[in-house]
């Protein structure tokens, strides 16, 4: 196990290195370069060779990766001038709101499809599977934004039990709970749709697996089977299954919270994308980025933990 | 078991067409076929609709703002006085068209990508994997917008954007078939009789990845129109008078609480419709190639 | 052991009664099992014996009411004691299955969960029937692990199935099987996946349990070895229906049904030389979709006449309750010399058709070995070598370990010989095979195909050079493209040679297709329109495309059904007279390798034990590893069978990592002493070619230094 999470560990910095690579190679697109993203468009011509100098960029393209990624690593993101802050904080203003809306909506979408899947697994092909099945290809085709205006009309204009904006996240515990509950729905349903599918398949793998007509030959009841034989063997996979889908439900988020008006990274990210600010756009994709990584490795831990064959090779 | 005594070494077994087993396969998935004739009724009212229903699709009308559907305008007028559902044929045109742009330009970039890395193997496959695997950790979309806001976006650049995240995982998935065919027997029996390289490629390898590769090419296509979708949606689109059903989608939601509901859900609909199609169709198409794995 | 006594003597446990059991499929819907009654008593063991899709699985699943989703058991009564199976509740039916009935299965690696402990899933059976406290479930699950003679069980209790070798997880499996004391065992092919010497071990052991739990079992197979030597009973099963039923001796001794008499000869023995020609069944079983008229094996019985096509015999009772479905049984005793009708082999699509003599004529051993000893030597194996090294850690160093999969091996093979190279699976031989075709590099020595090295040669030469030898894979599905045609398959090596203009290659497909026994209707039909043997004539069709001079069989018949092995044994030795081909077999089956081998090596842990001539090394084998293979084989006769006394190869494979100290073989050795863990034993020659490599043979060595690249 210990080569295995050592190789991981190997790959994940490696792969952190190629993203950090192809985020400076695109701030080298940028019109005016590193100096412009970070003194604005209204800068001086000396104050750009000011900074130029001082920050060592008429030096060669890989001295400068090495600064930049010195920069980087200390937490030093760099400026931005459209808000008067600095990326890092930034981000750490944003980011733990998002890790609530996206980890909430996660822990719903699998409490709600690992059962799901499993059952329908179960139930394969009978009318009560085909009609499940057919409602989660539906929200899977549906554009999230799609999704969560369905949600708005229930919710707000029928109903009116929820509201339908969340600028007023942050204002009390009572308040924050209704804000999130529609765009935790939105993102949570979309994900359903998706794990469900794939455990449903997986439970289907499993059930005319052979070890699992032996415990039918041992006289296990459908409940057991599912409990002790499926549910268990499915679950290291679905733990992968997360870790891959990270990046989707990031994108998810980004236009959820645009809906929303959640103050959350996407949020943040989207103003950003309007107004040009590349120190923020590029901070974000750097910390979404690793966000991604590092939960693809808590993953991918989490199955080697998970099954034996892993955990004791 | 029934299989295997099925085709006896007695009888003869009479020459079948692979085309026609594969499409009678696609035939016994009753929601495939339901799916193929959705797309062909969605291509025909993009393309062919325009021809039999005329609007004015260019100019803005101030005194024809969020009509009510009419016999005039059959489904309203949209907030900048176009026919409503003129502006959804013209919508479908662009969202079909980077669909199956981002479906192709993916799918083959995909597919070379990841059989030169599979098939080259050693460090060169690590190498392009490691990239592979960089790219995938950033959201997509994340990526998508960020590209979409260095550059000026039109459809052509928008396909190439979106092909630029897409073609990933095809790369995945044909680098991982590649490694498994090329350890297959039939694969070690040409090189014993001393094939080239480009034989095997050409002869043993592509043939049997394009099945696989291109249910996934289909699947891209649906995935394609919902990330289109979303990036008009978040205003990264290309300009007016340009339009397509996730921009129409995203003025209708503006709109959403002044009750114009034909700004909303006939294009939320034809959307869903679309990807729905296409998501069937490459389940038909998976129930294909699946089939022709268990002959094997 | 009882032996012909019929059921009705004692109490039964399970009987059959006309059970039916069918498939429904989409396009149609098929008979699996017809009609088919048979019981078990206490303590009896009855065989189902027959090739796959036979139904004689399925008859195990429906009687455990196991069948997949398509499946349903449509008529007769299946009795456990009183009760019908067929008419419980799926609730009843839970509490018998596990409890009164248990059933093991053919792979138990992908039959056990691999994410439960042995212990935990030996104690299940229990905890599932009687709500056993965990504790005391666990106590008996350690009684059963130690009866069933798994070592150390209270450690294995908590080991993972992955952690376990394949014998040993069989014995978990017969374990769990065993915990709630079931009255019957259903072995559904408990050996199939397994080495002989280890088969024999787990065939000891269910005997041992049988006798004393006196419990009924089941024994499905389609080994007649197993059979005769296991079983009190037997019933022969063919597209479904039972054909011969009645006691082992009796079926041995005097078979009545046709095809159970030619399935019978057609199993190479250990006693069948090479210079003989082995009886042959021809065709394949019937598609249960489409079935003939009349007896389901008249289209391949050379007994048939009309009236076998028009009515479907009825199974009767020939006498002191012998059942046979035949109208003209056959009569007594194996008339195999008696009858040289059986060489007839197939003609794919026209349908049987006889087999064309070899030009060269049958040769006696003698005569072949004179001529061999003339020929000139073709292969040339000089101290190979291989090694896989293992990645640990960050995958970056190999830390000096590696896998041993062959330690230093010589030997040649002359022109026209056939060499049947044996030993359990891990011992290296497939890696062997890989290199001498030139499909894997040695770590060190080499191979010289008439005294060049192929993978030293460079660009067109290197292409050229392959063509001399060609390979024969195991599993004929994966060894064809299922996108190209067959003509287009056979064609293409002499397309990538360049050989010929277009005409000139298509007549030669054709010529190859007729030579392989296949119609040429077939160069416009995929592989997957035919059956395994016919899959198997295609993959040499395309090997003989080039004249190889050597063609290197992996496994070539384990693949196929006894009756269809026979078939392709016999064309791969017609092909060689006819072409002089040189052959090196690889099989773990030895009663195949003595069919085919001029000469055979036996390799063990990547060493070579013992080599020689066929005849000398079945017959006076001088090395107890080789002793104790023959020795596991089943034997297709209850009397030598039964004769066997003890396992004469204890354990298993140890790890080709860390191989044993001196000679390999020693850890598992019956006559083991200090001295084979301390010195690596020399070669020693017993006869002329006949060498092998231990400290304590069983013959004495005769003079003489052991012949060059043996040494």
């Amino acid at each position: 196990m210990t080569g295995y999470v050592l190789r991981r560990f190997g790959q994940a910095i490696v792969v952190m290195f190629i993203v950090s690579v192809i985020v400076f190679a695109i701030l080298h697109l940028l019109p005016g370069g590193l100096v412009r993203a970070q003194l604005g468009p209204r800068a001086t011509t000396l104050a750009v060779h000011d900074l130029t100098v001082q920050e060592g960029l008429n030096k060669p393209l890989v001295v400068q990766y090495g600064i930049w990624a010195w920069h980087t690593l200390q937490g030093n993101l760099g400026f931005s001038y459209k808000l008067n802050q600095s990326v890092a904080s930034l981000l750490g203003e944003y980011l733990p709101r998002d890790l609530l809306l996206v980890g909430v909506s996660l822990l719903f979408a699998i409490a709600i499809a690992v059962p799901l899947g499993v059952w329908q697994g179960y139930r394969r092909n009978r009318p009560d599977d085909n009609a499940l099945s057919t409602v989660m290809l539906i929200f899977y085709s549906m554009p999230s934004f799609l999704l969560a205006v369905c949600l708005i009309v229930v919710f707000n204009l029928w109903t009116n039990l929820l509201p339908s904006t969340a600028t007023n996240f942050g204002s009390g515990l009572g308040t924050d709970i209704s804000v999130l509950a529609l765009p935790v729905m939105a993102l949570c349903l979309g994900n359903v749709s998706y794990f469900s599918r794939y455990i449903r398949s997986a439970t289907i793998d499993n059930l005319l697996s052979d070890h699992v007509r032996t415990a039918i030959a041992k006289g296990a009841a459908p409940r057991r089977l599912l409990a002790r034989h499926v549910l268990r063997n499915s679950l290291s996979s679905t733990v992968t299954l997360i870790g891959l889908t990270l990046p989707y439900v990031l994108s998810g988020s980004l236009v959820i919270e645009a809906l929303f008006n959640f103050p959350g990274m996407g949020l943040l990210f989207w103003n950003a994308a309007q107004d040009r600010d590349f120190p923020v756009l590029l901070g974000v994709v750097l910390v979404v980025t690793l966000a991604t990584v590092v939960g693809n490795l808590l993953a991918d831990l989490g199955y080697a933990a998970l099954d034996p064959r892993v955990r004791l090779r | 078991m029934i299989a295997e005594s099925a085709g006896g070494e007695a009888q003869a077994p009479t020459p079948t067409s692979m085309w026609r087993q594969a499409i009678a396969t696609y035939a016994e998935n009753r929601l495939a076929l339901a799916g193929l004739v959705v797309l062909v009724f969605l291509l025909l009212f993009s393309f062919l609709g325009p021809v039999l229903y005329h609007t004015n699709q260019t100019a803005t009308s101030l005194i024809n703002e969020n009509l009510a559907p009419s016999g005039s305008h059959l489904l309203g007028t949209t907030p900048e006085g176009r026919d409503e559902l003129g502006r959804l044929m013209v919508g479908g045109q662009s969202t079909i068209e980077v669909g199956l742009g981002v479906g192709l330009v993916a799918t083959a970039f995909g597919l070379v990508y990841g059989s030169v890395a599979g098939f080259v193997g050693g460090i060169v496959d690590v190498v392009m994997m490691r990239i592979v695997d960089a790219l995938l950790s950033i959201p997509y979309l994340f990526f998508v917008v960020l590209l979409a806001a260095l550059v000026q976006v039109n459809l052509l650049v928008l396909i190439l954007v979106l092909s630029a995240v897409s073609w990933l995982s095809t790369a995945r998935l044909a680098r991982g078939e590649t490694l498994s065919l090329r350890a297959r027997d039939f694969v070690t029996a040409s090189q014993g009789f001393g094939s080239r390289v480009r034989h095997v490629l050409a002869r043993h390898i592509t043939p049997n990845l394009l099945g696989v590769v291109v249910v996934n090419g289909t699947l891209k296509v649906a995935d394609a129109i919902l990330a289109f979708a979303a990036v008009a949606y978040l205003g990264l689109g290309p300009a007016p008078p340009a339009t397509n059903w996730g921009e129409l989608i995203s003025a209708g939601i503006n709109n959403l609480f002044d009750g114009y509901w034909w700004q909303l859900w006939p294009a939320g609909v034809l959307i869903v419709a679309m990807v729905l199609a296409v998501n069937v169709i490459g389940d038909g198409l998976s129930d294909v190639v699946e089939v022709r794995l268990q002959k094997r | 052991m009882s032996t012909g006594v019929a059921a009705d003597s004692r109490q039964h446990v399970l009987k059959v009664e006309h059970l039916r059991t069918e498939f429904r499929l989409r396009s149609a819907t098929v008979v699996a099992v017809d009609d088919v009654s048979f019981e078990v008593g206490e303590g009896e063991c009855v065989g189902l014996v027959g090739e796959s899709g036979c139904g004689k699985s399925t008859t195990g699943l429906s009687i455990m009411r196991l069948l997949p989703r398509i499946g349903h058991v449509t008529g007769g009564r299946v009795l456990l004691g009183d009760r019908d199976l067929t008419a419980l509740s799926e609730g009843e039916m839970r509490k018998v299955r596990g409890n009164d009935v248990a059933m093991i299965f053919q792979d138990p690696m992908t039959s056990l969960n691999p994410t439960a402990t042995i212990g935990v899933q030996v104690a299940e059976p229990l905890r599932i029937h009687f709500r056993t406290p965990k504790r005391q479930a666990a106590e008996r699950a350690l009684e059963v692990l130690n009866l069933v003679g798994v070592p150390n069980p209270r450690e294995r209790m908590n080991d993972y199935p992955h952690q376990l070798s394949g014998g040993l997880r069989q014995r978990v499996m017969i374990a769990m099987a065993l915990t709630a004391s079931p009255k019957l065992l259903i072995a559904d092919e408990p050996t199939t996946a397994l080495d002989v010497t280890i088969q024999a071990q787990i065939l000891d052991l269910l005997d041992r349990l049988r006798q004393e739990l006196s419990m009924a079992v089941l024994l499905i197979t389609h080994d007649m070895g197993v059979i005769a030597g296991r079983t009190d009973r037997v019933m022969v099963m063919y597209a479904g229906k039972t054909v011969e039923s009645t006691s082992t001796n009796e079926l041995f001794g005097a078979t009545r049904h046709p095809y159970a008499q030619a399935l019978l000869e057609s199993v190479p023995q250990l006693t069948t030389s090479a210079a003989d020609r082995l009886p042959t069944i021809p065709g394949a079983p019937p598609d249960l979709a489409s079935l003939p008229g009349g007896c389901r094996f008249a289209p391949r019985c050379r007994f048939a006449e009309p009236a076998c096509r028009a009515a479907e015999p009825p199974l009767e009772d020939l006498g002191g309750g012998h059942l046979a479905a035949c109208i003209h049984p056959v009569g007594g005793p194996s008339e195999r010399q008696a009858n040289g009708l059986a060489d007839a082999a197939v003609n794919v699509i026209s349908g049987p058709a006889p087999e064309p003599a070899a030009a060269t004529g049958p040769q006696s051993v003698a005569e072949r070995r004179a001529a061999l000893a003339e020929a000139p030597v073709l292969v040339e194996i000089d101290r190979l070598v291989k090694e896989y090294p293992i990645r640990r850690g960050l995958g970056l160093g190999t830390g000096g370990v590696s896998v041993k999969a062959v330690s230093g091996i010589s030997l040649t093979i002359r022109r026209g010989e056939t060499f049947g190279l044996a030993g359990e699976s891990g011992c290296g031989k497939s890696t062997l095979g890989r290199i001498v075709s030139g499909h894997e590099h040695p770590t060190s020595g080499a191979v010289r195909i008439d005294g060049k090295e192929i993978l030293r040669l460079k660009g067109s030469e290197l292409r050229r050079g392959r063509s001399e030898l060609q390979l024969m894979f195991q599993d004929p599905y994966a060894s064809l493209n299922p996108r190209m045609r067959v003509g287009a398959i056979i064609r293409e090596p002499l397309l990538v040679q360049g050989s010929g203009n277009r005409r000139q290659q298509w007549e030669r497909v054709a010529e190859l297709l007729d030579e392989t026994g296949l119609s040429r209707r077939a160069i416009d039909l995929y592989p997957h329109e035919f059956s395994g043997g016919q899959r198997q004539r295609i993959g040499l069709a395309r090997a003989l495309a080039l004249s190889p001079r050597l063609i290197v069989a992996d496994e070539p018949v384990s693949a196929l059904d006894v009756s269809i092995q026979s078939q392709i044994l016999n064309l791969m030795k017609r092909l060689q007279g006819d072409h002089g081909l040189t052959y090196m077999v690889v099989s773990h089956d030895l009663s195949v390798l003595r069919y085919l081998s001029d000469t055979i090596g036996v390799m063990y842990l990547g060493k070579l034990v013992e080599y020689g001539p066929a005849e000398a090394v079945y017959t006076a084998p001088a090395h107890p590893y080789t002793h104790g293979l023959l020795q596991a084989i089943p034997v297709p006769d209850p009397i030598v069978e039964r004769a066997k006394r003890s396992v004469a190869v204890r354990g298993e494979l140890p790890s080709p990592v860390n191989p044993p100290s001196g000679c390999r073989f020693r850890t598992r050795c019956p006559l083991a002493q200090e001295l084979c863990g301390q010195a690596e034993p020399a070669m020693q020659v017993f006869g002329e070619g006949h060498v092998a490599a231990c400290h304590f043979p069983l013959q004495t060595p005769t003079a003489g230094e052991p012949p060059h690249p043996l040494a």
